[in-house]
């Protein structure tokens, strides 16, 4: 049997289970809520997609980690505590396949939570902004549908990061106590922390010149910096971005690869 | 019995920090044949199984698999088996079969729960969770299967029914393993015993060779032999004969 049918086979359990779970249900529609909720209560519907964009940035920079990390926070502990990954040893299931499959299924789940809400919030936003909305412009100074769709392919990038930072720490938790307990604290640095961190490091030679690539090092400070370069100032002539924009799309591809083979390394340890 | 061997341990070590969990067992799983590992808590009989299987390394020593080429080598049961709820017992049995692209009805047959396939996972009771349990470690059809405690906690229809599936696991040209504490089922269906304390090997040998050391039952025997080994490390030198 090839290894990608295995893939497969874990890939279709985690979906199966993912569906079954009315509590993802649940997260769907408070996603939807709160994304509705704070889009109209900032009045940006009826402005177009990037005022939309600016009334949900800071909310989805903290809602998208928090939903990563409770879609993937069990993923790997859990199995880990049922004794299912030393049965799964016995198996011609490499951790490639185990893990690859288990981070596709989580990875479709956590998107349609996100991205399904979101789609709907854009959807709104075109049927109810004003008519210059509705133009696909592919100059700088015009608010465009294609703003948003960039707004969320960079959320999908943003989410897939959190999500492997959320097995790397469930695959090294070995309980569901301390699974919790890493995932509160990992949530709270990918949030909060590191751009802390990068502030704090002001006064150990990150000058403000170098301010913005050590922004960018961090996943939600580059998440922010695409978003600020690619969305919101695209619409707004003679601004560019306050990150480097390679070093923010680099950056975001390395946490994801480096976590990703973190999770797999630590779930064969496990 | 054709009494080839299909897995060999030679002087395996496995120590957690400070503790030594086992210490320098050699020996070797013959096809064909049940080997029981008792031995009192704590004597390193899980351990030692969790090394064989290769999902615990050993600290130094060799494990080496020299049965017929397969897929999957070796079939698990854990100590107490626990499925992913949500799941019904076919959905759970094809997920491990669809890995080694084997028949989950065929598995489930094997165990006598093709009765009970629908029904989820979360509603077995726990015998019915063991049987699942040891579908799942046929799956694939490995030459070896080892089995960690398959009938504690178990009513006695319940462990007589599992040591007879084990036995006939054996009988369809097998390597059985298991440790169990059950010591009238293992002397009914064992071909060959390892008895464990401390980690260390005690003695190996067929039930009947056991049993005439003291010729009693085998509780007696094992009890007996404990005795001999405390007694031994306990006089000077420390040494066993």
């Amino acid at each position: 049997m090839m290894n990608g049918n295995r893939f497969w086979t874990v890939f279709v359990r985690e979906v199966r289970s993912a569906v079954r779970t009315r509590t993802y249900l649940v997260l769907g529609l408070v996603t939807g809520i709160v994304l509705f909720g704070l889009a109209y209560a900032g009045g940006g519907p009826a402005g177009g997609y990037v005022p939309t964009v600016v009334d949900t940035l800071v909310a989805v920079e903290v809602l998208v980690p928090t939903l990563a990390f409770a879609v993937g926070y069990r993923a790997i502990a859990d199995p880990a505590v049922r004794g299912e990954l030393d049965i799964l040893d016995t198996y011609p299931l490499s951790t490639w396949s185990y893990v690859g499959g288990v981070y596709a299924g989580r990875a479709l789940l956590l998107l349609t939570i996100v991205v399904v809400p979101l789609l709907a919030l854009g959807v709104n936003v075109a049927t109810t902004a004003g008519p210059e909305t509705t133009v696909f412009a592919s100059h700088r100074g015009v608010d465009s549908p294609f703003l948003f769709i960039r707004f969320v392919a960079l959320t999908v990038l943003y989410a897939l990061t959190s999500l492997t930072i959320a097995f790397l720490l469930s695959a090294l938790a070995r309980s569901r106590g301390r699974a919790l307990v890493l995932a509160l604290a990992g949530l709270l640095v990918l949030t909060v922390g590191s751009d802390l961190a990068v502030f704090a490091a002001l006064d150990t030679g990150v000058t403000t010149g170098t301010l913005g690539g050590a922004l960018a090092m961090t996943p939600a400070g580059a998440y922010r910096g695409l978003v600020f370069d690619q969305v919101l100032y695209v619409a707004v002539p003679g601004r560019s971005a306050f990150v480097p924009t390679w070093v923010a799309a680099l950056s975001l591809l390395f946490w994801w690869g480096l976590t990703f083979v973190g999770a797999m390394l630590a779930t064969d340890a496990a | 019995m054709t009494g080839e061997t299909y897995l060999t341990a030679d002087e395996v070590t496995k120590k957690y920090g400070d503790v030594t969990a086992v210490s320098e067992v050699s020996l070797d799983v013959p096809s064909d044949a049940v080997t029981g590992f008792i031995g009192p808590n704590g004597s390193g009989k899980s351990t030692l199984l969790r090394v064989l299987l290769g999902v615990e390394r050993p600290t130094s020593g060799t494990v080496s698999y020299s049965g017929p080429e397969a897929e999957r080598q070796l079939g698990y049961l854990p100590q107490r088996p626990t499925f992913r709820p949500g799941f019904s017992v076919r959905e759970t049995a094809a997920f491990y079969a669809d890995l080694v692209d084997d028949d989950p009805d065929r598995l489930l047959e094997r165990v006598g729960l093709e009765e009970v396939a629908g029904r989820p996972v979360s509603g077995l009771s726990g015998g019915m969770t063991r049987l699942l349990g040891i579908a799942q470690a046929l799956a694939g059809d490995p030459p070896i299967v080892m089995l960690d405690e398959p009938a504690s906690g178990l009513d006695p229809a319940m462990s007589r029914l599992i040591f007879d599936i084990i036995e006939s696991i054996a009988d369809a040209g097998r390597a059985v393993v298991l440790c169990s504490h059950e010591l009238p089922l293992v002397e009914a269906t064992a071909d060959r015993l390892v008895v464990l304390e401390s980690g260390r090997l005690v003695r190996t040998g067929s039930v009947e060779s056991l049993r005439e050391q003291t010729g009693g039952p085998l509780h007696e025997t094992f009890t007996a032999l404990l005795d001999q080994d405390r007694a031994a490390i306990a006089a000077p030198g420390g040494e066993q004969s």
